[in-house]
């Protein structure tokens, strides 16, 4: 164009990774979202248990710790073999990314199956007081997000078997694995609200 | 300048290919697939507006019905019904809906882009939308509408006094709607911050971008705990949780603090991308540069963190403890001070501005007087005493109203006469414009002034009707008179639109003389928003006289959707994004998320189905398209 300076951007490239993304962007966001979701009921676990004259009401244990201190173990675990699958892919090792899918995705059910166990064994249900209703509820919704991560990283882990990812396409692994260590981090300060709070803050 | 053919045909050549890869489906299967962000954005306009009128309607029965005392034209049911329709409708349905519509149209032009960041995710919170409003209006006209009214208080709102299903169809639309909003919110922030021009820096952002910023984030953190807030209530409805049942050691104020916790800061939710408007037609209408960027700026910031802040204030009358109560009685009357700023940058700005006294500046000159109306009682009822005096009298209707329809609505239409010329490539009327104003504004006052001196004198809301003798019965009939002048004025609104589309003046491209990047391109701009892409040098692009030769942005393929990323902070050019092309997913994942969310109403195990509905949509929706199958890297003989 006549009298007019050009900025030509055609050698950019056309896939980035990281905080370059949109899309890593739209997944921290989401992130903010779920915590708040996720601080919103750990607030009101803390409310009812103040308007509580008994945290757990009367005829119920405090929750047992052996099997859930376990479980927190083995999601925390599963963090690893995803972190070393998005590394390797980063790498172009495409062999990396689908065996560490495998290994957190199986530790992620192992998780699941421990806390169907765990569940079945408890003396009251969703609908005997406020504090069964805020347990089950906790718990149902934290169940939920790490069932979505075993679905979501079985789509991640087809695309990785027919070979979509490679050293410069690996936003998707990277964003998964974003998910997943926020879905076991915040974990950890719901296993603390919900198995030491009734015994230490009393 | 004087091209030669071959250039001029090459450049219409690379215009007709960016129309044949930017441009919508056409027919009805079409439309179900489109992703532009202008397309989206209308969508969301005209069905906000839509909803606008079922609101107002329902308020103006309401209206008809206190126009005298112990008027039997409305049964209380239908009452009940009608004001937590118009409630819901109007926060829910409208007011937030309506501003991100206009966000999505404007936001994109304003900083520069083709597009937002992810279109597909655009169309999707525009179904979630419809989809919700559609349930909710079915359920009013078959007679099962909510009627706890629209903060559906328990254990009002509970199962014991609430034994139908009015109450479930309220929470799960209203946390469906909330999926929408959040949706948005995500998109808006992403856009902004990554898909700005070349040059645009965050200090040259214009204020409205700033604003709608401010109240992305502020939909972010405000609506989740609405949405656990609705689940609980919604578990308490269906599985017999007993969240809110201070029998089983649950309690009814948490329900308060959940809902007020969003609540309050939906308001702000509301106004403040209203106050983005604002700034945009002073800077136009005044015919200079703003006075005091940065103090806007900061303010806007302000009031968003603010906004979380004074929830309590909803709650003066729960009994909470004292020392708590005047915090919140702080932050109340902290909040007048940003809002204040704003206002006095405003003014400053006018002061010195050669005024244009057209349609959307009267506007902008309503919501100053209104709005600071408004202000005024709230600093009022921040005061604990006072509002234990005038809680759930009509003081706090007038309030809210003044503050709403002041601080927002006025904006709104301002808007919508500021930009319609931008949407439709028409002018509306100015005489039609002028009588809508003032119509509006006499209206306005006539209804709601009133309301103080009735809350006052102790009218309390939300009753079907009052007695004879208490002395209410003249100010009600003004106030009924009032309401039927801003019908006519809505009326007139309305006509004025019918008669642009149909035969009204055509827009130039900048039919105001404007300073911002929106009228830089077509009215209505070309499917492909701009080409070549600009670059900006200034805090007001089409105003600004850069040294040198005009710069622009060249290299985006024209045979697929190619938007230009630039870094977070500098506006550097960093990469182009490829976007998705139409497409029907959005449509499969919002029904199957209607599945689940309707579950909830009628059969719990309609959820998981649902659940695994939503993981196959978006499964199929996140799957490569065949072009992006093989990376250029790979394939040899591609680009």
């Amino acid at each position: 164009m006549n009298g007019t300076a050009a900025i030509d951007v055609s050698h950019l490239p056309n896939l980035v990774s990281g905080g370059r993304a949109p899309l890593w962007w739209a997944m921290v966001l989401l992130l903010a979202i779920e915590g708040t979701v996720f601080a919103t009921l750990v607030v009101s676990y803390f409310y009812l248990r103040m308007v509580a004259p008994a945290w757990p009401p009367p005829g119920v244990e405090p929750p047992e710790l052996l099997l859930p201190t376990i479980n927190t173990i083995v999601l925390l675990a599963s963090s690893v073999p995803m972190y070393i699958a998005d590394r390797g892919i980063t790498k172009g090792r495409s062999r990396r990314l689908l065996v560490g899918l495998g290994i957190a995705v199986a530790l992620a059910i192992v998780f699941l199956v421990l806390k169907v166990v765990e569940y079945s064994g408890v003396s009251y249900r969703w609908d005997d007081h406020a504090y069964g209703s805020i347990v089950w509820t906790i718990i149902g919704f934290h169940s939920a997000h790490v069932m979505s991560l075993v679905l979501k990283s079985l789509v991640v882990g087809t695309l990785a078997w027919r070979g979509y990812f490679d050293g410069r396409r690996h936003l998707g692994v990277q964003i998964n694995g974003l998910y997943w260590h926020f879905v076991v981090a915040v974990w950890v300060p719901l296993y603390a609200v919900l198995y030491w709070a009734p015994r230490l803050l009393d | 300048m004087d091209q030669g053919p071959d250039l001029r045909r090459a450049a219409a050549d690379e215009h007709l290919e960016l129309e044949r890869t930017w441009s919508s489906p056409c027919g009805l299967i079409g439309w179900f697939s489109h992703v532009n962000h202008r397309s989206i954005g209308r969508r969301f306009i005209v069905t906000a507006f839509v909803f606008f009128l079922l609101g107002g309607i329902q308020a103006l029965l309401m209206r008809l019905q206190l126009a005298s005392p112990e008027s039997g034209l409305i049964d209380p049911d239908t009452y009940r019904q009608l004001f937590t329709m118009h409630g819901t409708t109007m926060m829910f349905f409208f007011a937030v809906p309506v501003m991100e519509g206009f966000a999505m149209y404007l936001v994109p032009l304003m900083i520069g882009s083709r597009d937002m960041a992810f279109p597909r995710m655009n169309a999707f919170g525009y179904y979630v939308y419809l989809i919700a409003g559609v349930v909710l209006y079915g359920a009013f006209f078959l007679g099962m509408a909510p009627d706890a009214g629209w903060f559906a208080y328990v254990p009002l709102a509970g199962k014991t006094f609430e034994p139908g299903l009015r109450m479930d169809f309220w929470a799960t639309m209203v946390t469906f709607i909330e999926v929408s909003a959040l949706v948005a919110a995500v998109e808006l922030i992403v856009t902004i911050l990554k898909q700005r021009a070349v040059g645009m820096t965050f200090t040259r952002m214009p204020l409205f971008v700033w604003a709608v910023l401010v109240m992305a984030f502020m939909i972010l953190f405000a609506m989740p705990p609405l949405m656990i807030g609705s689940v609980m209530l919604a578990l308490d409805r269906t599985v017999g949780t007993h969240f809110f049942n201070p029998a089983a050691g649950g309690d009814v104020v948490l329900w308060q603090h959940v809902f007020w916790f969003f609540g309050h800061p939906e308001v702000y939710i509301i106004f403040i991308p209203a106050l983005g408007m604002v700034s945009s037609i002073v800077i136009t209408f005044a015919r200079r540069p703003i006075f005091g960027y940065k103090a806007l700026v900061l303010s806007l910031v302000a009031t968003g963190f603010i906004g979380f802040g004074l929830w309590v204030h909803h709650m003066f009358a729960t009994g909470l403890p004292y020392l708590g109560m005047s915090f919140f009685t702080a932050a109340s009357m902290l909040i007048a001070i940003p809002s204040g700023v704003q206002i006095f940058c405003w003014i400053a700005t006018l002061w010195d501005g050669r005024l244009v006294f057209r349609t959307p500046l009267l506007f902008v000159l309503g919501f100053l007087v209104i709005f600071v109306a408004g202000g005024v009682t709230g600093v009022m009822i921040a005061s604990v005493p006072f509002d234990l005096q005038v809680h759930d009298t009509f003081f706090i209707v007038a309030h809210f109203h003044y503050v709403l329809i002041g601080g927002a609505v006025f904006p709104l239409f301002g808007g919508v006469y500021y930009w319609f010329p931008k949407i439709t490539g028409r002018m509306l009327s100015e005489r039609l414009g002028q009588w809508n104003f003032w119509t509006m504004a006499v209206g306005f006052n006539v209804t709601f002034f009133p309301m103080h001196q009735l809350g006052l004198e102790g009218m309390p809301r939300r009753v079907y009707t009052y007695v004879d003798g208490l002395g209410w019965d003249n100010l009600n009939l003004l106030a009924t008179v009032g309401a039927l002048i801003l019908t006519l004025s809505v009326l007139i609104f309305l006509v004025n639109v019918a008669i642009s589309l149909r035969s009204g003046a055509e827009a130039s491209a900048d039919p105001w003389a404007a300073d911002s990047l929106e009228w830089a391109t077509g009215s209505p701009p070309p499917s492909y928003n701009f080409h070549p892409l600009p670059v900006v040098r200034g805090r007001y692009p089409r105003w600004e006289k850069a040294e040198g030769p005009p710069v622009v942005v060249i290299g985006l393929r024209g045979d697929r959707r190619e938007v230009l990323v630039t870094q977070t902070m500098e506006a550097t050019p960093d990469y182009r994004s490829v976007l998705p092309g139409p497409s029907f997913a959005p449509l499969w994942l919002a029904l199957a998320a209607t599945v689940a969310f309707l579950g909830v109403v009628y059969d719990v195990r309609l959820v998981p189905v649902g659940g695994l509905l939503s993981f196959a949509a978006l499964a199929w929706w996140h799957w490569p398209r065949e072009h992006e199958r093989t990376p250029p890297w790979k394939a040899g003989t591609a680009s």
